[in-house]
């Protein structure tokens, strides 16, 4: 079976050598995305899940409560209306935190070893990673909205166009500061357990306190400053204003929402960058 | 092969490499000529895993240095490197193909070069007719040769294994080695094994590497021929450390040395030692074989496992 040496040294070897720079980064990271798009597509239970449940969440909790109250006592007198944006938002939070779970399942299964023994920068592989996440996320979140709207009696105050295009701009901007945040913690938390317990444990508070499910108009004053320091409020702002509103009265207003999450975005990125992921080794 | 004669691919002098309080690398020394096929043999622990990682890793080790396929260890050196984990690094979910074309991203070999690279591995290793399944239906064996062929993918100089045929049937192992060496072109091979018999069989060097040091180095056949010619093994009915005092000090018990429930005693006549071991302790031996010297009493000599461990 053995071979010598000798005669192996003879043979050529060809090393590879994968182009450097920006390009090939970028291209690294679009297939790690790739993949784990593809690992979702697999998993269609999961997709299916993603978007029936907020989907029914609408319908019952929406009309239930529609039925129920004083149509004065509702915002524009049509809480189905109303809660689109915050189950939009909901989905987001909820997508965005399960699909950056995949960086355990690739941790426990040995595939993070594989991507961090290549020659590429680990900034790569949490970009790719990040990619995916955002894309899925921002995705089932908006088809949401996109089965929700034919449904439901939005004013589209700036047309139905551009109403679906700021909902988007403010879908990504949101997914891309909640993946950025999964991130962060996911090379942060050593188990999955404990990522799933901190995410739940700060985002469920936030999402009650952003106006997803009831105006914050109404709240008590320290719950209102819980709600504008809460992230998720400007989303659900930008949202509500891009669907249902119909003026900017009472509403934060699309500069700052958008600012609010571009810089939010761009900070837990730099915190989740500041602490990479290294290659370990079985019994190092 | 010596270890002058040619160029090295790895070359570590004086690692030292410490986790909290434990040192895992205690003053590394090691040179791993170009092109060999170079064991790294150790007990768990010895550090053998530290310095596969490094070398991994392309990591730049905090004390010592360490040259890596001529140059300084930096990410793109990972790039001539190929890896095989002692765990499976695959995603159940893909399939061959996508797992090899997925590696072929990550190292640079892409489009048509990494299609048709990647066909040519899945019918070396016998894995073509299973390229479209998910990895997850795979055998264990297949999912080992899907690692080597990921690794090699790239046709890379130097490659690392570690441990690659762990759990893998006689029948697989040997597959798996004749493939290994048939396809590796010229790339140094450089693997982490505590299957001695395995490291006998294919390596041209070793080394053995006890806490954090290399204590031993040369080819399987040297490090052989400084032994005593024979080991006696005895089985005892129960340990006992005055019968196995009683037969270190036997005339002709040249090492004694205790390993999984045996006593291994090297010597240079084993007919006469074994009759004195009959008549000094004949009511406490279960059963006794004499073997000729092989690499596995090179390793108990150098890496000095007593006989504290067979309790």
């Amino acid at each position: 079976m053995s071979q010598t040496a000798s005669a192996a040294a003879g043979a050529a070897v060809r090393p590879a050598a994968p182009g450097g720079g920006a390009m090939n980064g970028a291209r690294v990271a679009a297939a790690i995305a790739l993949r784990d798009l593809r690992a979702v597509a697999r998993a269609r239970s999961q997709l299916y899940s993603s978007v029936l449940t907020p989907l029914m969440l609408l319908v019952f909790l929406g009309n239930g409560v529609s039925q129920g109250l004083e149509p004065s006592r509702l915002p524009a007198g049509n809480f189905t209306a109303y809660l689109v944006a915050g189950t939009v938002v909901m989905t987001s939070v909820f997508s965005s935190t399960f699909s950056s779970a995949s960086y355990y399942r690739d941790r426990d299964s040995g595939f993070l070893r594989l991507l961090l023994s290549s020659p590429h920068d680990p900034r790569t592989v949490l970009l790719g990673k990040s990619l995916a996440a955002l894309l899925i996320g921002a995705a089932q979140a908006f088809l949401v909205l996109a089965v929700a709207a034919p449904f439901v009696d939005f004013g589209w105050q700036h047309g139905m166009a551009a109403g679906f295009g700021l909902a988007l701009l403010t879908v990504v901007l949101l997914n891309l500061m909640l993946t950025g945040l999964a991130q962060a913690l996911a090379t942060r938390v050593q188990s999955m357990q404990g990522f799933h317990l901190i995410m739940n444990l700060a985002l469920f508070p936030l999402l009650f306190f952003s106006g997803a499910f009831f105006p914050v108009d109404g709240l008590p004053a320290w719950m209102k400053v819980l709600a504008y320091v809460n992230p998720l409020t400007y989303a659900v702002d930008a949202l509500q204003l891009a669907t249902y509103a119909t003026g900017s009265g009472g509403f934060i207003g699309y500069g700052v929402d958008f600012a609010v999450l571009a810089v939010l975005g761009a900070a837990v990125y730099a915190l989740g960058f500041s602490r990479l992921p290294t290659l370990t080794w079985s019994g190092q | 092969m010596t270890l002058e004669s040619v160029n090295s691919a790895v070359t570590a002098q004086g690692i030292r490499r410490r986790y909290g309080e434990r040192t895992a690398l205690d003053g590394f020394s090691l040179e791993v000529p170009e092109g060999s096929v170079f064991g790294v043999l150790g007990p768990n622990g010895s550090g053998k895993s530290t310095f596969l990682a490094l070398v991994a890793g392309a990591e730049r080790p905090p004390e010592g240095s360490l040259t890596i396929l001529g140059g300084p260890p930096t990410r793109s050196v990972r790039a001539r490197i190929g890896t095989v984990f002692q765990e499976n690094a695959s995603d159940p979910l893909m399939t061959p193909l996508e797992y090899l074309l997925f590696a072929g991203r990550l190292f640079g070999v892409t489009g048509q070069a990494a299609r048709e690279r990647s066909a040519e591995l899945l019918e070396r290793f016998g894995l073509a007719g299973r390229a479209k399944d998910p990895i997850s239906t795979l055998s264990g064996g297949m999912r080992r040769r899907l690692e080597v062929a990921r690794a090699l993918l790239h046709r890379p100089a130097l490659l690392l294994l570690d441990e690659p045929t762990t759990g893998v049937d006689p029948e697989e192992r040997k597959l798996l080695w004749e493939t290994v060496l048939g396809e590796r072109g010229g790339a140094t091979v450089l693997l982490a094994t505590n299957d001695l018999h395995e490291a006998d069989a294919v390596c041209d060097l070793v080394a053995f590497v006890q806490a954090g040091r290399v204590v031993a180095t040369g080819s399987p056949a040297e490090l052989k021929r400084n032994l005593r010619k024979q080991t006696v093994r005895v089985e005892l009915h129960s340990a006992s450390s005055e019968v196995e005092a009683q037969i270190a000090e036997l005339a002709g018990a040249d090492n004694v040395t205790a390993a999984n429930g045996e006593l291994l005693i090297t010597t240079d006549d084993a007919a006469a030692l074994a009759a004195r071991l009959f008549e000094a302790a004949g009511a406490a031996i279960r059963s006794l074989r004499i073997d000729e010297a092989s690499l596995e009493d090179a390793y108990f000599q150098f890496v000095q496992r007593r006989k504290e461990a067979v309790r």
